[in-house]
């Protein structure tokens, strides 16, 4: 067997969790099924517990051994295609949304989506947010044609559950309240400052604004879009939100 | 060949705070690498700390050199950032391959010791040293299956890719003991037929004892058989760098640093006795 087809075989069977079959022409001391598992289970429970780090709280939420047999699914259905392990993971979310029966499995399906973002916020490129000194200086007539993108660790998440409330409850070890359904979705902004991740509710109305200025459009037409429904107080509106985003460092200039 | 480093630690995130407090008595770290391609915060922020304090190797999991799937360009290019970042004596991986077809397993597969792999390896090898500006150094790793096509022993093996392409050995003396019992080969013969002059670097760890065979576990001290075999390897190679690893199971910084101490022993006393 040449190279090529013996490696395709073996990954074939490690992803598969079969017996090693003879044709590979391995070669196993015994007890040789036992050997060969180190490779099959060691293959599931890796991933296991490399989702478990990725995602604390939905595995604290649900306990470890739950956790195992809830995602195990995921894993046999998912191979990982990362180079490094730390990115696996990421469609766990929209997995568990997939296959959500009850208000329970939604929450932890927000849950875990919130956790990526974490995660995704926590190593994300470095960045020096703009800042409210960095405007000071403008004139006037500059500030209409500010542009602005987020830093890199931005992230932003939608919760249709009190999935947030309680991640929040699982940090301090304290009783997770019962899932249950919003009123309205919520959407988060989650961002790094320094090496502290930091997250908050966005109403509707600043989650709009913040899409048009990072789809490319300007200062002065955010405060043009809010015409309509904020009247002469569009300017004053954009220009606090604006400066409360530098005051949090989510934001780089363009 | 880069001078000897004396006695390191893997570095991992739960030491982070503690090697930076408490100033310990290791020589160098080694870093995964996969661990650090990422943009930037806590990790890169910790590796940059360490850095600055204590020279650094970078370890590799899953360049996959022996996969028949194309290298991965930009693997490469992250791990040659990286470089540039900290600055690395070496940089070292495993000689495995991890998957094909754009999959990875996260495990360290063995190959078939054959010449059809020396020609397909060798030929990975010198393009990862060219793309990288430097010697790979490459790891033996634990097995538990081994091919009944293997045309020679796994030392065998490393002296031929060794030989083409000039890369370097990074020695695991429990991987050496943990796939001599799994495959009934002598240890002390893998020990001496590995080319003298390619030895970087050793491993040290501790693995599970299940009578008919071991795991490679890295979650225990360093057993007494494979602080033997590492006393042959400094009596033969002399003083080589030598790094300890722990990665599961993994105590308060202070016990690594004093089973350090042990392996700093070891090699003194055996290098005693061969002066």
């Amino acid at each position: 067997m040449r190279l090529a087809e013996l490696e395709q075989a073996v990954q074939a069977h490690v992803l598969a969790g079969g017996e090693l079959p003879p044709a590979l022409g391995a070669a196993v001391l015994p007890p040789a099924e036992e050997r060969w598992q180190i490779y099959t289970e060691g293959y599931r429970l890796r991933l296991i517990e490399a989702l478990g780090l990725q995602y604390p709280a939905l595995s604290a939420r649900l306990g470890a051994e739950a956790f195992a047999l809830r995602i195990e699914p995921f894993v046999v259905a998912t191979p990982s295609v990362h180079r490094s392990i730390r990115d696996y993971g990421r469609e766990l979310g929209a997995y568990l949304r997939a296959r959500a029966a009850v208000a329970d499995d939604e929450m932890l399906a927000d849950l875990a989506e919130f956790e990526w973002q974490l995660a995704g916020a926590f190593d994300a490129a470095d960045a020096i947010p703009a800042a409210p000194g960095d405007l000071a200086g403008l004139a006037p007539t500059e500030w209409a044609g500010l542009r602005f993108r987020g830093i890199p660790s931005l992230h932003r998440c939608r919760t249709t559950t009190n999935a947030v409330a309680v991640w929040r409850a699982l940090q301090v070890g304290a009783g997770a309240p019962p899932p249950a359904t919003r009123a309205a979705p919520a959407e988060w902004l989650i961002w790094r400052r320094e090496l502290a991740t930091e997250f908050r509710p966005v109403e509707p109305d600043e989650a709009a604004a913040l899409a048009l200025l990072f789809g490319g459009a300007t200062f002065g037409d955010l405060c043009e879009s809010l015409l309509a429904t904020h009247g002469e107080e569009a300017a004053v509106r954009a220009a606090s939100w604006l400066k409360g985003w530098l005051i949090e460092g989510s934001l780089l200039r363009v | 060949m880069p001078s000897a480093l004396g006695f390191g630690l893997g570095l991992r995130p739960v030491h982070y705070t503690a090697v930076l407090e408490s100033a310990p008595a290791v020589d160098w770290f080694e870093v995964i690498t996969e661990n650090y391609l990422v943009g930037g915060g806590r990790p890169l922020h910790f590796l940059d700390s360490v850095r600055d304090r204590y020279p650094v190797v970078m370890h590799g999991v899953s360049m996959s050199i022996g996969s028949t799937a194309p290298l991965d360009g930009g693997y490469l290019d992250r791990v040659l950032s990286l470089a540039a970042r900290c600055e690395p004596e070496w940089i070292s991986d495993h000689l495995c391959w991890t998957g094909v077809g754009g999959q990875n397993l996260h495990d360290l597969m063995p190959l078939p010791y054959t010449e059809e792999a020396v020609e397909h390896v060798a030929a990975r090898i010198q393009r990862v040293q060219e793309r990288l500006r430097r010697p790979l150094v490459l790891e033996n790793v634990s097995s538990y299956v081994s091919y009944t096509s293997s045309a020679m022993s796994e030392w065998e093996f490393l002296g031929a890719l060794v030989e083409r392409t000039g890369c370097g050995l990074l020695l695991d003396i429990n991987n050496v003991y943990v796939s001599s019992r799994n495959h009934g080969f002598s240890a002390e013969e893998f020990i001496d037929g590995v080319p003298l002059a390619a030895v970087r670097q050793f491993h040290l760890a501790g693995h599970q004892d299940h009578g008919s065979h071991c795991i490679d576990t890295h979650d225990a001290p360093v057993r007494d058989e494979v602080w033997d075999l590492y006393a042959r390897a400094i009596r033969r190679f002399g003083p080589v760098s030598t790094l300890l690893e722990r990665d599961d199971k993994i105590p308060p910084l202070p016990e690594l640093v004093a089973e350090l101490g042990q392996a700093r022993a070891v090699a003194r006393a055996a290098e005693a006795e061969t002066a």
